[in-house]
């Protein structure tokens, strides 16, 4: 869904220090800034925004056809507990179903248990019941008590609470209890902001729905508040298009649709790199990506298959279950900023404890005296001390080795370069066994992937990773470290619609689930129509000028006895072959992922259907510089000693500076390739090529 | 400290085999058709060195930490390593020479290289059924292990990759569900073949003379740290004694479980059960391998959870268990209901070290999950050939079998308030949401809530109890009860209340109200009512010294002072 000619689009990226901004100019140049954040004023981040686009990069707001935001709003209003205090009704007798979750706790050993379900979304006396439910078909077994529930509401009113979640049993089988419940609710208190479990998450398990449904309410308020000003700002800096945001799945949606489903935002930031590093692959012709996108504290992991980033159905925040669709990132808790250590018996570990932001690692040269990864990487001379992050952070290399070898080299015994080589090792097998189990829990292989260096940290670690798990290729885009907000541009607008369904395969009828399967085209529809894409449907396949509707039909199918599903793409198109094949399908994935299959039945458990538009959006390779020769030599022999792996001494590594590399240049490990936002680590036994689109591509050479 | 080989690659390998038993776990539990392996992760992966001594083992349900090391071994004593070839499968469940209950099947495959074992995958899973007298094997009334089903002991499955269709029919024809049963072997044997090729692997990178030489070490490794942090706790001997409620079968006898902890200072700890009531008639009796587990738990639970788990860890432990006695019963007495026991002697072996490190350690938990399983048929199809058919004998309709658990609250610690409805120690496992009994069972949740002053009361409260009220839309419905804490209270500690009592009555159609004592088999019809109260934890401190806020904080929340009961 590109913006029209002579329009720019823009992504904007808010972060809790610096705010990346992207923008696409009508010739098709991309630039890029970083701007400091102002957290306590979205409008605030948006007319700067729009300021520096019109004085740095000549932009007219009026010419902007797209704005797209990924936000971690919903997120930090659930870790900093700062969501809206919340109401929450259940049906007679089932108060306390938020509180009690499942039973189960996350931490075995602990004999001091803390609380396991998010109490703290509505306290027990924020939560009331009242006589509302259904049976297992879907009849009435409790009709609402209309005065009950208006009594309950009084209540929680008065404690002054600015949103409800309503969670009735069996309401994905019919909502009209909750509808009905909801309507009355506005009648009397139209301020409050409503969440139903059967709209949020209609399907089964009635804990599980009423977590998504009370995270939902918790931060309705929150988002609402923080959207419209927002929109404001925009529309005080002139700016036409429509604000879009990107939602936990990877797709885009307006801020309207985001507003009434703000639950569906907790993975907005991560779900903008997946698509950065689906992006990457897809400039140089890879569709099969493992992208590790390496910060100060974490490393995350990101798959797509066939260009396309995993998406996991039933996501969590805090080890809570979210259950909505997220990009399936696996995050790590080992980083730049990882402390190495010894343990009681003398092994080198590295994690999960990190440096944090204060003191930082120790050649910060703030007081850290213990040595972390980035301490590792600059004593083994891999980043150049003087100019970090662009120059922004001074590198005490005497700090580092001092906190390596007092902390790890002299107690085992060993130089600094080894100790600082050994941090490596150790972090590496951490997130090499990480991203191992990651693929393997889809049912992929990693040997046949690329391995795409996100974030700073990535390119310091991609090939020794790709080393470690058979990987032949890493791919390095152009922007690492600001990738996520370029994925914003190239983000499809999606929505996606579920309803349980649980029926036998065997037993099923396919009028009925077409039937069902058309009323949740009726529901993405309508959400196309809202932001104005309702043209998208009426074109047909000879029409290749506009854009594109694309429609998938999906069924969570399980064998019978079984509880977890696997999403299978479901063949609409001919209902006489459409459960048989859905049948085989099912089968087909399940032994692709479980590695055995057998011929018993499987049943139904969801339908979905998912609309979507293509972005369209293509990098492309402006600004590059050009006409170089196709070996990297065309940059003066600049060099620096460093330690690698598997040699005894130091080697001569040559620097090169990532901004001078021609489409088509060549170079050979070992090198290091310099740029603002990261540093790429080209070990000996590597080569690398810089695509026509810019990207690195580095490639292990055949042993 | 030892010299060292190579600190870095030790910890690189231990990341492999870690991952290497996760991904077995992984797919044993995806592949699982049995509910109480996925929902209960009742079920466990370890890699094995060829001495039998485990090198990694799976996060999972802790009741399995040492089971698998007793299967091994009687594997191992029945065929020596020597005599195991590429291919093989061993299978064993008989508790009596190493398993735990029958329904846990253990597989176990050897790794040869060169003509050399050099390690072992193992994994164990809890069948949905392995015969016996009642349906799911897990038989309340069972009077001897002859009524829990098929005993088997270390068998070979298969040979050089082949399977000895003659044992695998002998099982097949001795439970109730034979397909599901191998479904789940061959969730087994598939995840057990994950992990040999990703050993295999592994072995063909480093060099097996390298790697078993490092997986000495981690052994090494891991005990000297487990000695540090044990030698780290006051040296003596510390007693606790509890009580359970019976046996199922003489329903008035209490049984005590009594342990003494003895840290010698020098980093060994060794448990004596010498105190413990004789062994019973009913299914309670617990094998040595569960009562390890349970040490096993305590000495992970009691020194550091940073150390990496493995055989090494539990090298500074004897177990001492008087013959005969509930932790060592002698054959046939029935153990299928080990659970609650295992559970129990845990958390006596933190409360043993609450004494002296009341700053550290909880109150007691409730230590107890309520396990109710619900039997019966749906009623027919009306209008159906089956129903219509005249002067026959009705058809039976569809048979359900579903289990939940019911947790109590967990123990007060110095700071904390104990936590409402939890799993703790040795289980884990998740209650049924009221949406997938509703739809698996003709009987309907009318009531899910947190027990109001069931907490043992103190400076910090005890977890409170549940409470949960089934009805029941088509009769009979039979239910398995196995409750606990409904004659003993959770403990408090250092001045804290104890928890409240568990309590479970039927409410019949027709008014009338019956006790439920501990543990039984129910039979109720359609109308009838069981509404189950489960335990509260023990509390911590004086009552007299919770601060005003916290006692404000309990009013509003009415988890003090608005109980009805």
């Amino acid at each position: 869904m590109s913006a029209g000619a002579g329009q720019a689009i823009v992504g904007i990226d808010i972060g809790g220090t610096f705010t990346d901004l992207v923008c696409v100019l009508p010739d098709g140049t991309l630039k890029l800034a970083k701007l400091r954040s102002t957290p306590s004023n979205p409008a605030r981040a948006v007319l700067d925004a729009v300021a520096h686009l019109r004085d740095a990069w000549g932009v007219d707001p009026a010419s902007i056809g797209r704005f797209v935001h990924g936000t971690t709003v919903a997120t930090n209003a659930v870790i900093e507990r700062k969501g809206a205090r919340i109401g929450f009704i259940a049906s007679e007798g089932f108060r306390d179903l938020l509180e009690i979750g499942r039973g189960n706790r996350r931490e075995i050993y602990d004999t001091v248990l803390k609380p396991q379900a998010p109490v703290f979304l509505a306290p027990r006396h924020l939560r009331r019941d009242v006589p509302a439910r259904l049976d297992a078909q879907g009849q009435v077994v409790q009709a609402l008590d209309e005065t009950a529930l208006l009594a309950a509401v009084d209540e929680l009113v008065a404690l002054e609470v600015r949103a409800i979640a309503i969670v009735f049993l069996f309401s994905f089988l019919d909502p009209s209890q909750e509808r009905r419940a909801r309507e009355l609710i506005l009648r009397k208190h139209p301020q409050l902001a409503v969440s139903l479990s059967s709209e949020v998450d209609p399907a089964f398990r009635e804990y599980e729905r009423a977590c998504v449904t009370a995270f939902d309410a918790y931060v309705k308020p929150v988002l609402d508040q923080y959207l419209s000003q927002m929109e404001q700002g925009l529309a005080e800096a002139g700016v036409p298009a429509r604000l879009q945001i990107m939602q936990s799945r990877g797709g885009v949606s307006s801020a309207g649709v985001a507003r009434a489903r703000p639950v569906r935002l907790f993975l907005s930031g991560p779900a903008a790199g997946a698509i950065g590093g689906a992006m990457t692959g897809r400039a140089v012709g890879r569709r099969d990506l493992i992208s590790v996108d390496i910060g100060g504290t974490s490393c995350d992991i990101a798959l797509a298959a066939d260009g396309v980033p995993l998406l996991r159905s039933e996501g969590s925040i805090e080890g809570h279950p979210v259950r909505v669709a997220m990009v399936d990132v696996n995050a790590i808790g080992a980083g730049g900023g990882s402390l190495a250590w010894l343990d009681g018996a003398g092994t080198l570990r590295v994690g999960p404890h990190s440096a944090g932001a204060d003191p930082g690692p120790a050649c910060y040269a703030r007081g850290g005296t213990e040595p972390t990864v980035t301490d590792a990487s600059l004593a083994l001379g891999w980043l150049d001390p003087a100019n970090f992050a662009g120059g922004t952070v001074a590198l005490d290399v005497d700090c580092a080795r001092a906190a390596i070898d007092a902390r790890i080299a002299q107690p085992l015994r060993l130089d600094v370069e080894r100790a600082a080589l050994g941090i490596h090792r150790v972090v590496n097998a951490q997130m090499a066994e990480g991203i191992r189990l990651a693929s393997i829990h889809r049912g992929i292989d990693p040997r046949g992937f690329s391995l795409v260096a996100l974030g700073g940290g990535g390119g310091l670690h991609a090939c020794a990773l790709a080393e470690e798990l058979d990987i032949a290729e890493v791919l390095v885009p152009r922007h690492p470290g600001v990738l996520s907000a370029i994925g914003l541009l190239a983000a499809p607008v999606e929505h996606e619609a579920l309803v349980a369904c649980a029926r036998p395969i065997a037993g099923a009828d396919p009028t009925e689930i077409l039937a069902r399967l058309s009323a949740l085209d009726a529901d993405c529809a309508a959400a196309m129509r809202e932001e104005g894409h309702a043209q998208a449907y009426a074109h047909d396949a000879a029409d290749a000028a506009g854009p594109r509707m694309t429609i998938r039909h999906l069924a969570d199918v399980c064998f019978i006895g079984q509880s977890s599903y696997v999403s299978v793409p479901l063949a609409s198109g001919d209902p006489s072959t459409m459960l048989p094949r859905l049948y085989e399908d099912f089968l087909h994935a399940h032994e692709r992922i479980y590695g055995h299959s057998s011929r018993e039945p499987a049943r139904i458990v969801n339908l979905r259907s998912v609309h979507g538009i293509e972005a369209g959006f293509v990098q492309e390779a402006g600004g590059l510089p050009v006409g170089r020769s196709d070996e990297a030599g065309g940059q003066p022999g600049r060099t620096r000693r460093i330690r690698l792996p598997g040699t005894q001494a130091a080697v001569e590594a040559r620097i090169i500076d990532r901004t001078r590399l021609a489409p088509g240049e060549r170079f050979t490990g070992p090198a290091l390739i310099e740029q603002i936002d990261t540093t790429t680590l080209v070990p000996i036994g590597w080569t690398g090529e810089v695509a026509p689109s810019g990207e690195l591509i580095l490639r292990r050479q055949a042993t | 400290m030892k010299p060292v080989t190579d600190p870095v690659l030790l910890e690189v390998i231990r990341y492999r085999l870690e991952s290497i038993v996760e991904e077995m776990q992984w797919s044993l539990i995806r592949g699982s058709f049995s509910p109480v392996v996925k929902e209960a992760l009742d079920a466990s992966c370890s890699l094995f060195d060829a001495d039998g001594t485990v090198i990694a083992q799976s996060r999972s349900n802790p009741s399995h930490l040492g089971s698998l090391v007793f299967s091994v071994r009687s594997i191992l004593a029945q065929y020596p390593v020597t005599a195991m070839e590429d291919g093989d499968v061993y299978i064993m469940n008989d508790p009596y020479l190493g398993g735990t209950h029958l329904p846990d099947i253990a597989l176990v495959m050897p790794l040869v290289v060169d003509g050399y074992v050099v390690a072992m995958s193992a994994s164990m899973a809890h069948q949905v059924d392995v015969g016996g007298i009642m349906a799911g094997s897990v038989p309340t009334h069972a009077t001897e292990i002859f009524h829990e089903g098929l005993r088997l002991p270390a068998l070979r499955l298969a040979h050089r990759g082949v399977i000895d269709d003659g044992l695998l029919r002998l099982i097949r024809q001795n439970v109730r569900l034979p397909d599901t049963l191998q479904g789940d072997l061959n969730a087994q044997l598939a995840a057990g073949k994950i992990a040999l090729r990703r050993l295999a692997e592994t072995g063909v990178r480093y060099g097996w003379p390298q790697l078993t030489g490092l997986f000495a070490e981690l052994l090494d490794r891991s005990e000297a740290m487990t000695r540090q942090a044990l030698a780290a706790l006051p040296a003596g001997t510390y007693h606790y004694v509890d009580f359970l409620d019976n046996d199922g079968i003489d329903l008035d006898r209490r049984i005590r479980i009594e342990v003494a902890v003895t840290l010698d200072g020098k980093g060994n700890v060794a448990f004596d059960f010498e105190g413990t009531s004789p062994q019973v008639r009913g299914p309670l009796n617990i094998v040595p391998s569960g009562v390890h587990s349970a040490a096993f738990y305590g000495v992970r639970a009691i020194t550091d959870p940073a150390i990496p788990t493995n055989g090494g860890c539990f090298r500074p432990v004897t177990v001492k268990l008087p013959p005969r006695s509930l932790v060592n019963p002698d054959a046939p007495a029935p153990v299928n209901g080990r659970t609650p026991v295992m559970k129990r002697i845990a958390s006596c072996i933190v409360g043993a070290l609450a004494q002296v490190l009341p700053e550290r350690f909880p109150a007691a938990s409730a230590a107890s999950v309520l396990v109710l399983a619900f039997g019966g048929e749906w009623p027919r199809e009306p209008g159906s050939a089956d129903a219509t058919a005249a002067g026959a004998p009705p058809p039976p309709g569809r048979r359900f079998v579903v289990t939940d658990l019911i947790n109590g609250g967990s123990g007060a610690a110095l700071g904390h308030d104990g936590i409402d409805g939890i799993a703790t120690d040795m289980t884990n496992g998740m209650s049924l949401a009221a949406e997938v009994l509703e739809l698996e069972a003709p009987i309907r949740l009318l009531r899910c809530a947190i027990r109001p002053d069931s907490g043992g009361v103190g400076r910090f409260r005890g977890g409170c109890g549940l409470e949960r009220e089934y009805l029941v839309l088509h009769g009979p419905v039979s239910i398995s009860h196995r409750g606990e804490r409904h004659y003993a209270q959770a403990p408090g500690l250092a001045g804290g209340g104890d928890g409240a009592l568990a309590t479970s009555e039927i409410l019949r159609a027709d008014g009338r109200i019956e006790t439920v004592p501990s543990k039984g088999m129910l039979v109720l019809q359609a109308g009838d009512r069981l509404r189950v109260f489960t335990p509260g934890g023990g509390g911590y401190g004086p009552p007299g010294e919770r601060s005003a806020e916290a006692m404000a904080e309990d009013l509003l929340s009415g988890k003090v002072g608005a109980s009805t009961r």
